[in-house]
């Protein structure tokens, strides 16, 4: 019986393994999305092609992950409202020579160290994970499911020069 | 008054121009993609999503207007979960919320944008007046309950706001050509600009007329005209500066059609209505600040007891907010407001009754925590009501100080709103309104009648007061992704104090003196409670399937004061409400085809007619739509309503009629 519990539970896993990729990308995708869109409610903020560094830890597999489904997702450029995402691979150490105008960082990164870098070049960070923004490392935390929420932590935006639209302030949750 | 308000607003917005800031409209389009759910304002004044707005809220998109065949707001409104319709005439429907509706339905405020549609003079809405056609609306907010804290006088039963697209956000333009049964022909046309960078305006214009139903009632023939309706509207937003901008709407109709006035007698009626407004956004560093201002002129010719009748009715509207959020957690709008109303009595002339409202309002909106937001609103009135002219002989010897009289009401929205999972959420609101006397009641009507069988003078009432609704509610819905939707339940109660009454030719309420002729007004007449509750659920199956179901029951419970009856002055509201109604809807669609079904029960209720309730027995609608998609952005669709039977008798009036149509439709 055991041996039949574990065929199933191999199954079942093997089943979860083969989905995680589409779901992740899927989840990504609208995650850009809303991202994008919370962008261009930006007082003064990017219209048209818009650079995206996507903020990887190389180290952390559930990092390279994301990172390889919000690349797949930006494709050859990513439409969200007024902007077009254009994605750059960049590591987490090498946040500070990018010319990204925004960075996605992806979970399981150094938060802090970005975040710092990020700062001192007035950079906008958005990560999928609420702790990087609750944290004062990143701006904007974006998340898509079950309903959209969006976070903005207004020390750091503050930090970065980034002052969002009256009406989508009100929207949004702020800490 | 007006013209100074527009000067002062004009050179407002230029003096902004050197400001060095930032102005902005709501771009409700970018705000539900983002958001992937409706965006409302009518909540509180502040954006919020539909899901965590503290009142008990419905939005139809600008798809359900589409795939839902009609060609009137009524019908659309009608498949709204506790919405009542009474529909009178091929023209005139009265429209209420969770009962007390009748004719010329009082209780629920009407809206475009914002700026009242609701008709002052007699307190109800033609919404043939509305200037908008439905291809130019963005969405439709149904706010049930009271919500004066935002809106006023006379949001008691709930709120209607059309909210239109925006020029400056949305590019849209459209021609519909649209013909049925009964001689029905349509034509519209709207056509988005944009005059640079900084100038954007939409144009739109229409055209309807169709045979009135048949008139089975007895009534005489010549009470029955063919409606007819003609529409022009012009909607420009002008960005002044970076953070300011002018917003100017202008609205026509000229209408023909049937009504039935509140004491349940058609009369024919000719329909004038012209509105501007002006509104001046200015997103600065102390919050939203917008003011506007809007005037609407409305002349009808009608009659009374076969007298002819021509109502003047101008309203002037000034106000002024901020919106701001304090820290993280706290949203706040401030505003005051001024209004001025008159009208001319009638059908008798001589005297012009009018009143000015000063008004101050306030809202806060706390977020306490990640899941639960508190919400307290309340606005203050006071009005200043007055006479002027002449009285004609044979009413009693009064003077205009009778009608020096001010009315102070307070009103407030208390809600709640609790995410308690992200699935789950509660919601409990708690809200105090009032219904303001109309211009009629208070002494607008002024009507002698000396008949070999009848004597007496029908006029309004000054000493009338408002009827304050409380309501309290509680509402829980669960998102269901097992069916691709949701579900939701609530628990309604309502009390209704000083219950207006209509005059009625057999209780005099002045008696007759050797001077004057006896009286028979508007009078308050007691207190009726409400309560009942309402089920919702939708979904979606695959393959491009929706649905959704629901149903409202109400109980009313009238209580007349002593010496009155509810029967006797029109407001016999648990006869006159059916306790059980229920929609379902059920459509599909693939990228060529689309089709959808209506089906609305409503109970057994009783309606006035000939001065006496008939009885009108349950009975059950169908609607439907079929649309096949064309190349270059055309759609021809074939609907209908009312099409179970040839005639329908749905209220102690005309029977409905089916009515089928043919639509050819370009959106580009």
């Amino acid at each position: 019986m055991f041996t039949r519990y574990a065929k199933s539970a191999s199954a079942v896993l093997c089943a979860t393994a083969l989905a995680l990729p589409a779901v992740a990308h899927a989840d990504a995708a609208k995650n850009l999305q809303v991202a994008g869109r919370a962008l261009t409610f930006l007082e003064g903020g990017p219209t048209g092609a818009t650079r995206m560094g996507v903020v990887f830890d190389p180290s952390k597999p559930a990092s390279v992950a994301e990172k390889n489904a919000v690349m797949a997702a930006i494709g050859s450029g990513y439409d969200a409202g007024a902007i077009k995402l254009v994605g750059t691979a960049v590591e987490a150490g090498a946040v500070g020579g990018s010319n990204a105008q925004v960075f996605f960082v992806t979970s399981g990164v150094n938060y802090a160290a970005v975040g710092a870098a990020a700062r001192g070049k007035k950079i906008i960070t958005i990560s999928s994970d609420a702790a990087c923004a609750t944290s004062g490392a990143c701006v904007m935390a974006v998340a898509t499911q079950p309903k959209v929420e969006i976070i903005v932590n207004r020390a750091t935006a503050s930090a970065v020069g980034a002052a969002f639209k009256a009406a989508f302030r009100m929207m949004i949750k702020e800490v | 008054m007006f013209k100074s308000f527009l000067f002062a607003g004009a050179a407002a917005g230029l003096a902004l121009t050197a400001l060095p800031a930032s102005a902005q409209s709501i771009d409700y389009g970018s705000l539900e993609l983002l958001f992937n759910e409706p965006v409302t304002t009518s909540a509180t004044g502040s954006p919020q999503r539909s899901s965590q707005a503290p009142v008990d809220m419905d939005i139809i998109s600008a798809d359900e207007i589409r795939r839902s065949g009609a060609t009137d707001l009524p019908t659309i409104l009608s498949r709204v979960a506790g919405v009542d319709v009474q529909a009178w005439s091929a023209g005139h429907t009265d429209v209420g919320v969770r009962g007390y509706n009748q004719a010329r339905s009082a209780r629920l405020l009407v809206l475009v944008n914002g700026r009242q549609a609701y008709l002052d003079h007699y307190g109800y809405t033609a919404w043939t007046t509305l200037p908008v056609r439905l291809e130019e609306i963005r969405q439709i907010e149904v706010v049930k309950g009271p919500n004066s804290a935002l809106f006023g006088f006379n949001a008691v039963a709930g709120v209607v706001n059309i909210i239109t697209y925006n020029p400056k956000f949305d590019d849209e333009s459209f021609a519909t050509v649209r013909a049925g049964t009964g001689d029905y022909q349509e034509l519209a046309l709207g056509q988005t600009l944009k005059l640079g960078e900084r100038l954007s305006a939409r144009l739109t214009a229409g055209s309807s007329k169709e045979d009135e139903w048949d008139n089975n009632t007895g009534s005489l023939d010549r009470l029955f005209l063919d409606p007819e309706r003609l529409t022009a509207n012009v909607d420009a937003v002008a960005q002044l500066s970076d953070k300011v901008e002018l917003r100017v709407e202008g609205g026509y109709a000229s209408t023909i059609q049937t009504d039935i006035i509140s004491t349940y007698a058609y009369a024919p009626a000719k329909y004038l209505n012209h509105s501007v407004k002006g509104t001046l956004s200015w997103d600065s560093q102390f919050g939203l600040i917008q003011a506007s201002a809007y005037q609407n002129d409305l002349t009808v010719k009608t009659e009374i007891a076969a007298v002819p009748t021509r109502y003047e009715n101008t309203i002037q509207v000034f106000s002024l907010q901020n919106l701001f959020k304090v820290g993280a957690q706290h949203t706040f709008r401030v505003g005051v407001e001024q209004r001025n109303n008159e009208m001319p009595t009638a059908p008798m002339p001589g005297g012009i009754i009018s009143y000015d409202v000063m008004s101050v309002s306030g809202m806060w909106n706390w977020q306490v925590s990640d899941t639960l937001s508190l919400t307290a609103a309340a606005r203050h009135d006071a009005l200043d009501l007055q006479r002027q002219g002449r009285f004609p002989v044979g009413l009693p010897p009064v003077t205009n100080a009778l009608w020096d009289r001010s009315l102070k009401e307070t009103t407030y929205n208390l809600g709640a709103v609790w995410s308690a999972t992200p699935s789950d959420t509660f919601r409990a609101t708690y809200a105090r309104g009032v219904q303001l006397p109309t211009l009629v009641d208070l002494g607008g009507l002024q009507l002698v009648a000396v008949t070999p069988t009848f004597r007496g003078a029908f006029t309004g009432n000054p000493t009338l007061d408002p009827t304050v609704v409380t309501n309290f509610g509680l509402g829980y819905s669960r998102d269901m992704p097992q069916i691709g939707g949701k579900v939701g339940i609530k628990l309604f109660a309502q009390k209704s104090e000083d219950v207006k009454g209509q005059p009625n030719g057999v209780q005099a309420d002045s008696p007759a003196t050797p001077i004057s002729l006896p009286v028979y007004s508007f009078v308050n007449i007691g207190e009726s409670e409400m309560r009942g509750f309402e089920l919702t659920a939708e979904g979606q199956v695959a393959d491009g399937f929706h649905w959704s179901a629901n149903y409202v029951f109400t109980d009313i419970e009238d209580s007349a004061d002593r010496g009155y009856n509810t029967a006797i002055r029109y407001a016999a509201f648990s006869e006159t409400t059916p306790e059980h109604r229920a929609n379902v809807n059920i459509g599909w669609a693939n990228e060529l085809w689309s089709v959808d079904t209506f089906a609305r029960f409503e109970g057994d209720k009783s309606l006035y007619y000939n001065a006496a309730l008939q009885p009108v027995e349950g009975h059950m609608t169908f609607a439907g739509r079929i649309a096949r998609e064309l190349p270059n952005g055309m759609t021809l669709a074939v609907s209908g309503q009312n099409l179970l039977d040839d005639a329908q008798r749905q209220t102690s009036g005309l029977a409905a009629e089916r009515r089928v149509f043919m639509t050819l439709s370009k959106d580009w």
